[in-house]
Parts: C-alpha cells; structure tokens; sequence
C-alpha cells in the first residue's frame, strides 16, 4: 500500500501497562485481555491519513521488564515517535517514567516526538495517579500527554494519530530531513494514492517496511 | 617513551607480589619494545590472559592484552600467542593443545577504542583465575580474558588513568567506561545499545598474530610454572601455519563445503535416500528397537570414494578443512518416529537404570518422544533424574523433593499481608508472576478459561522458585518455559524440580546483565563468522553483529517459534546434548542460512531484519531446521565447539567463586 511518509513509533513502559493492547485497539480495533507476554519485540502497522496524506506508522512494541532494557534500548534508533506508557492505577509505573524517558533521550534522536499515555482510565476507581499529576510531568518534560483506554479504546486512536500530526508539523516546519532514515521516518513511493485512512491490520505481519 | 607505564600500581596487589618474587614485571618487559611502526605508545602490556573457547585445558589460547596510544586514542588489544614451533621451551606446552592457529586468531581482540567500550566487568574469584568481560557500546561483549598472572587491579590502575571510569551502582564489579551522565543514569541497566560501531568498520586492523610474544614470554611462563600455579597448557597447539587470515579462508571453505553437501544431499534424500540407520549400535537392544520400525540401512552413494560409509551416522570429527572432502554427504540424519513405551522399556534395566544413555539421547535426539513418556524422559534429560538412578531411588527422591518443595513454598505462603507490606521486593515479584501467569500460554487448552487452576499451579511454581533462586528471582520468559514443563508433569512439585533442573543450565540467560545472552549471541556471532562467512559480513556491515534479533530465539529457545508440541519436541532434541550441547545456536544459524538469499538480496537493516525474523514465528519447518543444524554442527567440529567460550549457556556455569548467580543486585525485583 503506498504511502507519503513512513513514521516508526515505539511504544516503552513498565511491564503490564498495556502496551500491546493499546497497539492491538489501534491496528485492530480489538481489545484482548488474554495475549501472551511480550518477548522481545512485536510489531504492528497501519494506515492513518494527516493532511490528506496516506502515513504509515510502523509500530514497535517493546518488553517492558526492567532486564530487557539493554535490548529495548536497541529499538529506538530510527523512531520518530514514542509512546510512553504508565497504568494509572499502578503508582509504581509512574514513578519509573522519568527513567524510561532517560532511556528514551539518550537512545533515540532528539527530535522524537514523545506522548505520555495514562492507561487503563476506564479503571478511575482504582485510580493511583491523577490526570494532573500526568499532565504535570508531561509539562515539566516537553511531552505530549494524553489518559487512554485501551479497553474501551478510549483516546487510543487520537494518541496516535496526534504524535503523527506532531511529526507531520516537524516535517512541514523543517525540523527534519526527511531524506535522513534515523529520524525515523520514510518517505513513501505514491505520496498521493492509497485509500485514506485504510487499514492494515496484522500485529505480526511480516516485511511491510517499504 | 619507556618510561610510559611506569604508573602507580602501588595499590595493585598482583603487581607487589610479582614484585616481590623477584621476577621481572611485565610491564617492563613489555616497555622495552615501545617502539611501534605505527607511532603509537604501548601504555599497557599484560602477558599470559587467556581465552577459553570451551571447557577443556587444551583449547585455552593465550596471549598478550595491550592498551596502546594512537594520539589521543586509547586502543585495546588481545593478540593470542602464535603457536610457536621453533621454542625449545617445550617444558611448558602441552602437546595436546588442539586448537589450531586459525582458532587462535578467532579470538584476536582487533584493535578497539576505549572510548568504544561500554563496560568492563571484572571477576576476581577466591580460588581459579580472574577474569574480565569487556562490553562494547554496540551491546558486543568479547568472551571472557582471563589473567593467568592476576593483574586484573593493575588493569584498571591503568585503565583509570587513561579514561572516565566508574563503578556501577547496580553491580560493584562492573565498571563503566565513559560514561558522562548522571546518577540516575547510571544507576539503570549496565549494558547498553548500539551507539558506536567502530568495531565492525572503523578502527585500523592488522591481525598478525604477536611474533615475538611466546619468546618474549617464555620467561614469564617459567616462572609461573615453577610457582605451581599455572599450567601453560594452550601453549602447545598444532603447528599448522596458514598464511594470511587462515580465519578467514577456513570460514570460507567450510561454507563451499556446506553449500555443496547440502544441495547434494537435499537432492540426494529425495531420490537415493532411504532412512539410513545406525549399523553401529552398541548393544542388541538397540538393535531390536531399531529394527522394529522396520528400517533399513543405507549405502551411502559413493561420492567421495572414501570409507565414511563404515561411519554411517556417526558425528563425523572435522577439526580440519582437508577432511571435508571426505563429507560427499554429511547432511542430518531422517528423523524417525518419536521413542516408544517399549523401546523405552528396552533402554532400562531390571531395577530400572539407563545403562547406555549415550544411546538413549542419540535415540531422543533423532526422534524426541512420545507424550506420554515425556514425563519420565525430560526429568532424565534435564538431569533431576540420574540416568543410572534405580526405580527405588527415584521414587525415593520424590518424596524428599515432595517434601522440599513443600518447605520453600512455605515460605512465601506464610508472609502475611502485613508483612507483604513492607516487603517491597516480594510484593513486586509478586505482581509481575501474577501479571504474567495469565498471559502465558491461554490458548493451550490446559491453561485457558477464567479461573483456570493451572494457572495458578504456574503462578505457585514460580513464586516458590523465586524464593528457592532468590538472587536470580523472576524474569519474564520463565513462565513460558515453565508452561510446557507444567503441561507434561501435570504435578506442581515435580514440575518445580524439572524446572530447577532446567534452570540450572539456562538461568543465565535471565541474568539480570544479560551475561548468558551476551555469550551467546557473541557465540552465535562467531559461529556465522565461522559456517557464513559472507552471511558474517553482510551482518557485519549492516551493523548487525550483535545479534539481538536473535534475542527471543535464544531467550526461550524458540518457544515462540513453534506451536506447542513442536517446541517440546524441540526442546527434547535440544536437551539430549546430542551432537552439541549448544545445539541451540546451530538451530540459529541453520534459520538464518536457510534466508539468507533474502536478507543479504534485500539488503536489510537492523529494523528489517529484525521484523523478518519476528515474523518467521510458526513459519520454520522443524524437522528440516533440526536436520540443518545437525549437518552444521558436524562440518563446523572442533571449529565450531572453538566459537563457544567456556561458560556458555546451556553449559554449567564456570564460576563457583560468588555462587550461582552473581551479584543480581535488580532495582525492581
């Protein structure tokens, strides 16, 4: 499927935040309690549309298990975009924020666009951590924030599309250049093709990079 | 320019004691010949730190560790000794030494920027040999160096003067290199990733074995041995001299040699081929077994003429390259149909012992076994059995185990919630085996549906192990080799104990520095380098040497790999030790031969073939893999078993000075 650009987004956090399933509601609309645990690395890819334009967003999600970080941080070369991920009624997910994002800034290139995602809200009643003291660390670190449901699939879509529509902004502002692959991005063969907004769904499908 | 490494070793207690014994240091030695064409200044010289590229004696290479001055860049080396022929001094060489001059060279430590070097991490046991293992920025870590003269204090003395050094705030034996950043920084994770890769392209190369160096050190040799404490055994070594890089040309050769005998063989199965057997069987028991699937022996076409038909199935010895020619048809044997209840019963004796377990595991090895007798065969293959152990004492070891298990599991069981509460470190285990038991393994459909009680059977199991392997505790991974081992014992406690035995071998790879996954992906690196030599340097510019797109494989041995009774058969076959006990990293190398059309023709980067090989996940046809690595692991021989340094998982570990699982010092578990 053709497309203008080719952003590679990584998805990091303490193990059990749901990663993989806020990347499984996104690429397949689906919410899957029962998956198994992320070994490593998996992938998922799918079609949004910014400006009229077909973007790809590959994504990475990562093992979140404080042993795998030297592997995980192998990951971040080339994203363009990350999503940071605590559980917001896990206290302790929160607090490890600040070391993931030390991670983050040193492996991955300064301009990756970074959002914060609170997840589970659908479970306010075990709430641990406030939506201010979230948008709070966002401010204090230059990140974009948001609380999500990947239950409910609440915000899941504008999570990710937002961090497209921030990186869009950085190509359109010049931040980039574009024809460099470590910022993570790629740009595509038929920038003007491709049925906006289609999906592809396949959170393993394989050999999709160009 | 002599005068360089004269720095303050007075708190280096190897150098006093060299000092006092009146012998000349090495250093100074060393200083002497300075003078180097590429105008760099030798700051540090340490004779006699030695590789090990596997458990025995005489396959230790030694050689000369250098740190040299090339302007502003500090540059490390590890050079191995030539194999001298010409020294007299043969009072100190082992004849026996079967490591060639190209293995050797397999190990030279080309030069390497320190400010390339991520980590060194040293260990310094009450009894045996110090060590340390030099961790690049790339996440590439090089087999251990050990200091046959001590000296490892004397080396970050010296390192200490030169570069930014720290010690780790997780692990007081890992000192970090460069590393500019904050506390909070440096108290993550001690390795890693790739940022530089001068290794792989950069720095200047010339890898010529040292000349001088076995003279120069003889004198150093004598003394030591005359001190009783060192045996010089890597000195002999065959004599064999190969020009320029014979590393290189070995890879090359081995490779050719493969690609024909595999196309012949492939070819050959499908027509010539019938199920070839073992007309070598050592007892008639076998031989019944055998011939009760009713198959007969093959003749082996006659390619090259030579008398390896007498050898039909044998593991085929090739330390060296002529002897390929001899392999017209070194290619894994036809699986067979797994081991049955009666050929079981055939391998054991009146009171119930394996008398030939060589025999067995070969049997298991082509084969695996059927369901039902998994729970017998895996305690034995995982060594909770011994093979010679009797029906009496077996059942005797039951009931302890029964009894022991109860006793560690009790443990945990009796911590109040109270108590829960101030106790960090087990409430967080806690979480995380909770959190991961369900997402083990729901599909299988022994363990699906809410509330399910083997699930919490899982969940039991590792707790009690995290209490029974504090210091290693709970890693992500654990669960899914748990999950089979569960599934074929069907009882808690047995299957606690077969895991125990399980992770006695593989616990490493969940060290908390990644120690079992760096040696072998560095293994594995060195296997390819070996088997595929333009697969090698493909990767090599790819900067893809590290091999962490391997990672999962090797983690799990391939559990995500297969589907379930595929990855129990795997594990089995990989269990027996058969041709290899790391027959896990030829099962590597065979996947990644079998597409590396692919990845070499589309050119991948890291990103892609990390994806490519996420994705080959239920896509592996087994047999045909297991069958690959066999006939790997056959043509690389000696070679290959050179690539693994000493240590490596699945081997036993070979340390015991600081327990099992050194230093776990985690922040969250």
């Amino acid at each position: 499927m053709s497309y203008a650009y080719l952003f590679k987004y990584i998805i990091i956090g303490d193990t059990g935040v749901g990663k993989s399933c806020l990347l499984l509601q996104f690429t397949d609309k689906r919410f899957q309690p029962v998956h198994d645990l992320t070994i490593g690395v998996e992938f998922g890819a799918r079609m949004i549309t910014i400006d009229n334009k077909p973007i790809k967003l590959q994504i990475w999600d990562t093992a979140g298990q404080e042993s795998f970080r030297s592997i995980t941080r192998s990951y971040y070369r080339g994203a363009a975009g990350a999503l940071l991920v605590y559980d917001i009624t896990r206290r302790e997910t929160f607090n490890h924020l600040a070391s993931w994002l030390e991670d983050a800034r040193q492996h991955a290139n300064a301009n990756m666009t970074i959002m914060l995602i609170g997840n589970k809200s659908d479970l306010s009643h075990r709430r641990a951590v406030s939506t201010e003291e979230g948008q709070q660390f966002a401010k204090e670190h230059g990140l974009i924030f948001m609380e999500a449901s990947a239950k409910t699939a609440q915000n899941v879509e504008e999570a990710f599309i937002n961090t497209a529509a921030t990186i869009y902004k950085k190509i359109q502002d010049g931040v980039f250049d574009v024809s460099n692959e470590s910022y993570g991005i790629k740009i595509g063969y038929g920038g003007i093709q491709g049925p906006a907004g289609g999906r592809e769904s396949s959170s393993q499908a394989g050999g999709c990079c160009s | 320019m002599p005068e360089t490494d004269l720095h303050d070793l007075s708190d280096d207690l190897d150098y006093t004691v060299l000092q006092r014994q009146g012998s000349t240091s090495n250093l100074s030695v060393d200083s002497a010949r300075t003078s180097d064409p590429s105008e760099s200044e030798i700051v540090y010289s340490k004779e006699n730190v030695a590789v090990h590229p596997s458990q025995y004696a005489s396959e230790r290479i030694s050689g000369r560790l250098r740190i040299a001055k090339q302007g502003s860049l500090f540059l490390l080396t590890w050079t191995p000794y030539k194999a001298a022929s010409s020294l007299s001094d043969s009072v100190v060489r082992n004849l026996n030494s079967s490591v060639s001059e190209k293995d050797r060279n397999l190990y030279t430590i080309k030069p390497v920027s320190l400010n390339d070097i991520h980590s060194i991490r040293r260990h310094v046991p009450a009894l045996g040999w110090q060590y340390i293992i030099i961790v690049l920025s790339s996440g590439i870590a090089f087999p251990p160096l050990y200091f046959y003269n001590g000296g490892v204090r004397g080396f970050f003395a010296t390192l200490k003067q030169h570069v930014f050094i720290v010690r780790s705030a997780n692990d007081s034996n890992v000192f970090l290199l460069n590393d500019f950043e904050g506390p909070l920084q440096r108290s993550l994770s001690s390795l890693e990733l790739p940022r530089v890769f001068s290794v792989a392209n950069g720095t200047p190369v010339h890898d010529s074995p040292s000349e001088v160096s076995a003279i120069d050190d003889s004198v150093n040799v004598n003394r030591i041995t005359s001190s009783g404490t060192f045996s010089a055994s890597e000195y002999g070594g065959s004599l064999k001299n190969k020009a320029n890089d014979p590393t290189h040309d070995i890879s090359i050769q081995v490779l050719e040699k493969f690609s024909l005998v595999t196309k012949f063989a492939r070819e050959a199965t499908s027509q010539i081929f019938r199920e070839f057997q073992d007309n070598h069987e050592k007892n008639d028991k076998n031989q019944k077994i055998c011939s009760s699937w009713d198959v007969t022996e093959v003749s082996q076409p006659n390619e090259g003429g030579n008398d390896t038909q007498s050898k039909a199935d044998d593991i085929v010895e090739t330390s060296d390259a002529p002897k390929f020619d001899e392999l017209s048809l070194v290619w894994g044997k036809q699986r067979q149909p797994p081991l049955t209840q009666e050929e079981w019963e055939n391998f054991l004796d009146s009171e119930g012992r394996v008398t030939d377990s060589m025999a067995f595991r070969k049997r298991v090895f082509y084969g695996g076994v059927e369901q039902k007798l998994r729970k017998k065969v895996w305690k034995f293959l995982l060594g909770y059995y011994e093979f010679d152990s009797t029906y009496a004492e077996r059942d005797y070891l039951e009931s302890v185990r029964k009894t022991d298990y109860e006793t560690v599991k009790s443990q945990w069981k009796n911590i109040s919630e109270a108590q829960a509460k101030r106790f960090t470190k087990f409430r967080e285990r806690r979480g995380l085996i909770d959190k991961d038991v369900v997402r083990t393994d729901r599909s299988v459909s022994y363990f699906e549906g809410d509330d399910n009680p083997n699930v919490a059977v899982l969940r039991d199991i590792l707790l009690t192990y995290s209490f029974y392997n504090f210091d290693l505790g709970y890693c992500q991974g654990m669960s899914d080799f748990l999950s089979p081992i569960l599934f074929v014992m069907r009882d808690e406690s047995e299957a606690f104990w077969t895991f125990v035995a399980l992770m006695e071998r593989l616990g490493p790879n969940f060290n908390r520095d990644q120690s079992g996954m760096h040696s072998q992906l560095f293994a594995l690196s060195k296997l390819v380098e070996l088997l595929d030599h333009p697969l090698h340097n493909f990767l090599k510019q790819a900067d893809c040497l590290n091999y962490f797109f391997c990672f999962r494989w090797i983690l799990i041995q391939f559990k995500r790999e297969f589907e379930y009774e595929k990855i129990m058969h795997l594990w089995e076959v990989l269990w027996t030790h058969y041709p290899s006990e790391h027959l896990q990293l030829y099962i590597c190398v065979a996947i990644l031969r079998s597409h590396r059309k692919k990845i070499m023709g589309e050119n991948m980067d890291f990103d892609t073939l990390l994806k490519f090989i996420n994705g080959l996940s239920y896509q592996i046809d087994l047999d045909a893999i297991i069958r690959d690595a066999e006939a790997l692991c056959v043509c690389a021989g000696e070679n290959g078993a050179a690539c693994i340094p000493p240590g490596t998982p699945p081997s036993l570990p070979v340390d015991s000075d600081t327990g099992l699982y050194s230093h776990q010092d985690d922040e969250i578990l």
